[in-house]
């Protein structure tokens, strides 16, 4: 499960099992796990602060 | 006075086992980093269970993968035996069930190499150059084991076999591969150039014939390779992996201590920072945590520890510009991880 996060100059998301903050950058390894959870169909959680 | 020229693959010296590879090797002559196990920065030596189907980083610069929770685990020097000689750690995987590997599942152990360490391979060109894999290997079973290597895309595989003749003793190990001619190899980039991977339990349809390349997906073993993972509490020790130029093994290229983690925190580090906020009123403060070695790419943060509130932040591949708003006289720091592993 993932969160949005718009506190961040950089847009990232946080993986909720960790707190993971992940870079949109798509030479991330975290972030391209992300591509894929949301290709399969799933959606990222609102960002709490907007 | 003219002076000639000698060509030779492998210049030896009068030590037992130390030479010098073909690769124009002096340096980096090993293309895995962390080799002689070492560095443990995430688990300090404690031992990792693994879980189902999400890569799982251990010792620094290997990742494991299992197709099912909980069927083995990874610690620096698990068992605590006697490393072989020149080795102070080693990488050790304990099967912790006696499981059947179904025909798609996948258990191994690995590195994956970043293609700026690997373009001077040449893979996937006519002028693909041989390499030699060799490694020091401890087990608790006996027989042919095997593992394979792989391109970014895991749509290249050659998988390889060798064996081990006595259990609970060092064996020395040497695959040489003729580099793979064709597919898509990805040159000198921060991607992926190279898996390297141990099986430690691979279905049929993951498996293949060693010594050979297959345009075949996903192939992370040779055909009839023993599962560890089959035997509960059967054991997998490894060390001194290396990856060279070349069509024989020479000697492992030790590498100091303090190279060894540089080369390591390209991927992965833990880092600190504070700020001061010393007025009364809520004011936005910033501070900068310079990571001590470039990352490979931006990588992924987690806060491990602190006080006071790291509300904001911009991550770089260089440092982690982080903001906090006080509300009165306070010190805002704590610890954090970044990530930019392959």
């Amino acid at each position: 499960m993932y969160k949005l996060f718009n506190q961040s100059v950089e847009p990232c998301v946080i993986r909720t099992s960790d707190g993971a903050y992940i870079p949109f950058d798509e030479a991330n390894t975290d972030y391209q796990a992300y591509l894929k959870w949301v290709a399969e169909g799933n959606t990222p959680l609102p960002a709490e602060n907007t | 006075m003219a002076y000639g020229q000698v060509n030779a693959d492998v210049i030896g010296t009068s030590v037992a086992g130390s030479n010098i590879g073909a690769g124009d090797a002096s340096l980096m002559k090993n293309r895995i980093i962390n080799g002689a196990m070492v560095i443990d920065q995430r688990n300090a030596g404690a031992s990792v269970t693994i879980p189902a189907t999400a890569t799982t980083y251990t010792l620094d610069r290997y990742q494991a993968y299992a197709s099912q929770a909980s069927k083995f685990s990874i610690q620096q020097n698990a068992g605590s035996v006697t490393p072989p000689v020149g080795f102070s750690k080693y990488l050790g995987c304990t099967s912790l069930s006696a499981y059947t590997v179904g025909a798609t599942e996948t258990f191994l152990v690995g590195q994956a190499i970043e293609g700026f360490n690997t373009a001077d391979l040449g893979w996937g060109t006519a002028n693909a150059k041989t390499v030699t894999l060799s490694f020091q290997v401890y087990s608790s079973l006996t027989g042919t084991f095997g593992g394979a290597i792989q391109n970014s895309a895991q749509n290249r595989c050659y998988p390889f076999s060798y064996s081990i003749p006595t259990a609970n003793t060092w064996t020395t190990i040497s695959v040489t591969i003729a580099g793979d001619t064709s597919g898509t190899w990805i040159g000198a980039t921060n991607g992926i150039g190279i898996y390297v991977y141990f099986s430690l339990g691979t279905g049929t349809s993951n498996s293949g014939t060693a010594g050979a390349w297959t345009g075949t997906s996903y192939i992370s073993s040779a055909t009839g390779a023993t599962s560890v993972v089959g035997t509960n509490g059967a054991t997998f020790y490894i060390t001194g992996v290396q990856l060279e130029v070349g069509s024989s093994a020479t000697g492992f290229e030790y590498v100091n201590y303090q190279t060894s983690l540089a080369n390591c925190q390209r991927y992965y580090e833990k880092a600190y920072y504070a700020m001061t906020a010393a007025v009364a009123a809520a004011t936005i403060h910033i501070t900068t945590a310079y990571y001590r070695v470039t990352k490979r790419a931006t990588p992924t943060i987690v806060y491990t520890t602190g006080e006071g509130t790291a509300s904001t932040f911009q991550n770089y591949t260089e440092s982690l510009a982080i903001s906090g708003v006080p509300g009165g006289n306070q010190r805002i720091d704590g610890s954090f991880t970044s990530s930019a592993e392959l």
